[in-house]
């Protein structure tokens, strides 16, 4: 496709200028975007965040958007599913494929990635790492397809999952410990995958800045790196398929300035700290998911105007995969019609704007090259303060983020109640209740609890080969112990037909830790 | 008058905390004595927290729907101990129609979105001085 303007006008690759030291797309340190040219190396993946019911009302759903011209898939589990439960515990039970799908078996998978294009499909997913991507190795298998070729991501949250997202119950050491095991099992057999993508999203969401979401992803790249680099593992073999998932909130410069100091200070770091030297190391992939927390329950039209906004700037940014959250976000896991609406946002952007064509294409804007040097700076600083502070570890299990999410919280709320930010139709420019009806019935329509998906996994549990899924859990506590790879022994364990939840509990009894509430009874 | 003493919770899997830590802070703000007494509880769970804090009043955050069923057994909680503290629930998620089903249950008070402040804080007072 040549590039051209509506009258037809010859655009470049990228604009620049011609001093021989200005920076440019494609070359170190990457600021101004990954690839030289953008339209030659294809648009970014464009996906809506899916999943609901059981695996089999999911797969659906993924069908749908991939009709409808989604290049990429991205599933969250429901809340039992995102915290390691099974669908029978008493905990989860009124929670089961509400807000997103319930995955506990092998079978479920085989049933949420049936029929899927593998080979043309990015397969990104927002479940607990050593779970979905053993199930997906299992569904790979399934249907004949090397896991050497697959493509997709999965989130490493070591640090942060238990403290403002979805807890499991698992000491952080062994979460930092499952995520190190995913990550060189990747290096070793799914070259193609994504097996650590930095969420800096899920904890943004807090309200945390811009400075302070970056700051705490680095932290954790940081820490991840320097401890599988002593585990022996080549930088080069994974730094390539470590990505970042950032937020997107209103502030539209500030988030373009946000990417952009975030690809510069990567390439630095793994360069100069890391001493990587493949180029695709120092580049790093930016997916991204527009924020939830800019929405509001108010006027839900409003919200499609802010995931417009806010993709814009991320492809003005350059990101390599975006979604938008839903403008249903406040009440519900998407609707099919907000499904749609944000695929069909991405493609307008995509197809009729022509803000893809080039590279970078606010590079040289005084504003905004200024408040990237800005931003770079911030965040260069508030890491430093943060590794002033002692071992990730020891801070995460000592509460140390918890507070910090909870004092962003806080702060966060107040600037809304005082106006200090104002969102439209929330804290100015409200209308009556009775007013607001443009698209309200389909936001408030719920997803029924799936109780169909609980008894299915309680009749599975009897009828299962229980004798195998015991052997296999078996080799679960041995691992535990000895620190081998518990990647391998995972796969082994669903496709022995025992459960996430099981698996889990059987690993905390390695640990000896207490009995706890979200323990599964053990076959 | 007495401080008011009102225990904050998330019950079942609903981990979503910006909107009880928000009007913890409004209620405390206020000069009320408040306990977050955290997430992933039962609704047992939450009778307990509230009566070893010794609440006027129990506040139940909902971002997930399961309140639709956790709600309700936490006022039958209270109903087969006989304890008559009175319960309060508000998020996002919570639709007109559903609020008014709440209330028909024996939830003294239901805030949707977009609830206002000072309405959270005089409804905590009217309720704590009714126990």
């Amino acid at each position: 496709m040549s590039i051209i303007t509506r009258s037809g006008l010859p655009l470049k690759d990228f604009y620049g200028a011609d001093d021989g030291k200005s920076e440019r797309p494609g070359q170190f340190p990457f600021t101004r975007g990954r690839m030289a040219n953008a339209h030659a190396t294809g648009t970014w993946i464009q996906r809506e965040l899916s999943g609901e019911g059981d695996g089999r009302r999911s797969n659906e759903q993924i069908h749908y958007l991939l009709e409808h011209g989604q290049t990429g898939i991205d599933v969250i589990g429901d809340a039992p599913t995102q915290s390691m439960l099974d669908p029978d515990n008493p905990l989860a039970r009124a929670a089961v494929g509400t807000q997103g799908v319930s995955l506990c078996r092998k079978q479920d998978y085989i049933d949420l990635f049936k029929g899927v294009p593998f080979a043309s499909t990015s397969i990104s997913s927002s479940v607990p790492a050593i779970m979905s991507l053993s199930g997906l190795v299992l569904a790979a298998r399934e249907a004949d397809f090397p896991i050497d070729k697959l493509r997709g991501s999965v989130l490493q949250p070591p640090l942060y999952v238990e403290d403002c997202s979805y807890a499991f119950h698992l000491p952080v050491e062994f979460r930092v410990r499952l995520s190190l095991d995913c990550m060189e099992y990747c290096a070793l057999h799914m070259p193609k995958f994504h097996s650590y993508i930095e969420d800096t999203y899920f904890f943004s969401e807090s309200g945390l800045y811009p400075v302070e979401e970056m700051a705490l992803g680095f932290l954790q790249i940081r820490h991840l790196t320097r401890l599988l680099i002593e585990r022996g593992v080549p930088v080069d073999s994974f730094a390539p398929r470590i990505a970042i998932l950032v937020n997107c909130g209103m502030d539209f410069f500030e988030e373009i300035a946000k990417v952009r100091a975030t690809r510069r200070l990567y390439a630095k770091m793994m360069r100069d700290e890391f001493g990587a030297a493949n180029e695709r190391s120092l580049s790093v992939a930016i997916s991204s998911h527009t924020s939830g927390l800019s929405l509001t329950a108010q006027q839900p039209v409003n919200n499609i105007v802010r995931g417009t906004l806010q993709a814009m700037s991320l492809v003005l940014a350059g990101v390599q995969a975006l979604e938008i959250s839903a403008f249903d976000e406040a009440y519900r896991t998407p609707s099919k019609e907000a499904h749609l609406v944000g695929l069909r946002t991405q493609q307008i952007i995509d197809l009729e704007t022509g803000a893809a064509r080039i590279s970078d294409p606010l590079g040289g804007s005084y504003f905004v090259e200024q408040l990237t040097d800005e931003m770079e700076r911030r965040i260069v600083e508030k890491v430093a303060e943060l590794e002033a502070l002692g071992d990730p570890n020891a801070l995460a299990s000592g509460g140390y983020f918890r507070q910090l999410f909870h004092d962003a919280m806080e702060r966060g709320q107040r600037r809304v109640e005082t106006g200090e930010l104002p969102v439209v139709g929330l804290n100015l420019l409200q209308i009556p209740d009775e007013d607001d009806t443009l698209l309200k019935e389909v936001t408030t329509s719920k997803i029924e609890t799936w109780h169909s998906q609980t008894e299915r996994i309680e009749q599975f549990k009897i009828t299962r080969n229980i004798a195998g899924a015991k052997a296999a859990m078996e080799r679960v506590t041995a691992a535990v112990g000895t620190g081998e790879n518990l990647v391998p022994v995972v796969i082994a364990a669903l496709d022995a037909d025992a459960t996430v939840g099981e698996i889990v509990t059987t690993m905390r009894r390695a640990l000896n830790m207490a009995p706890d509430i979200f323990d599964s009874p053990l076959p | 008058m007495a401080q008011e003493k009102i225990s904050l919770a998330v019950m079942g899997m609903d981990q979503h905390e910006n909107g009880v830590i928000a009007v913890g802070r409004i209620l405390r703000e206020a000069q009320m004595s408040t306990a977050y007494l955290g997430k992933l509880l039962s609704p047992g769970q939450v009778v307990d927290g509230a009566l070893s804090h010794g609440a006027d009043v129990i506040g139940i955050s909902c971002h997930s729907w399961e309140y639709l069923t956790l709600v309700p057994q936490l006022v039958e909680e209270l109903r087969s101990r006989n304890l008559n503290i009175p319960v309060m629930i508000g998020g996002s998620v919570v639709t007109a129609d559903d609020a008014v089903k709440m209330k028909n249950l024996g939830v003294a008070a239901v805030f949707g979105a977009g609830a206002r402040d000072d309405e959270i804080v005089d409804a905590v007072r009217s309720l704590a001085r009714k126990t």
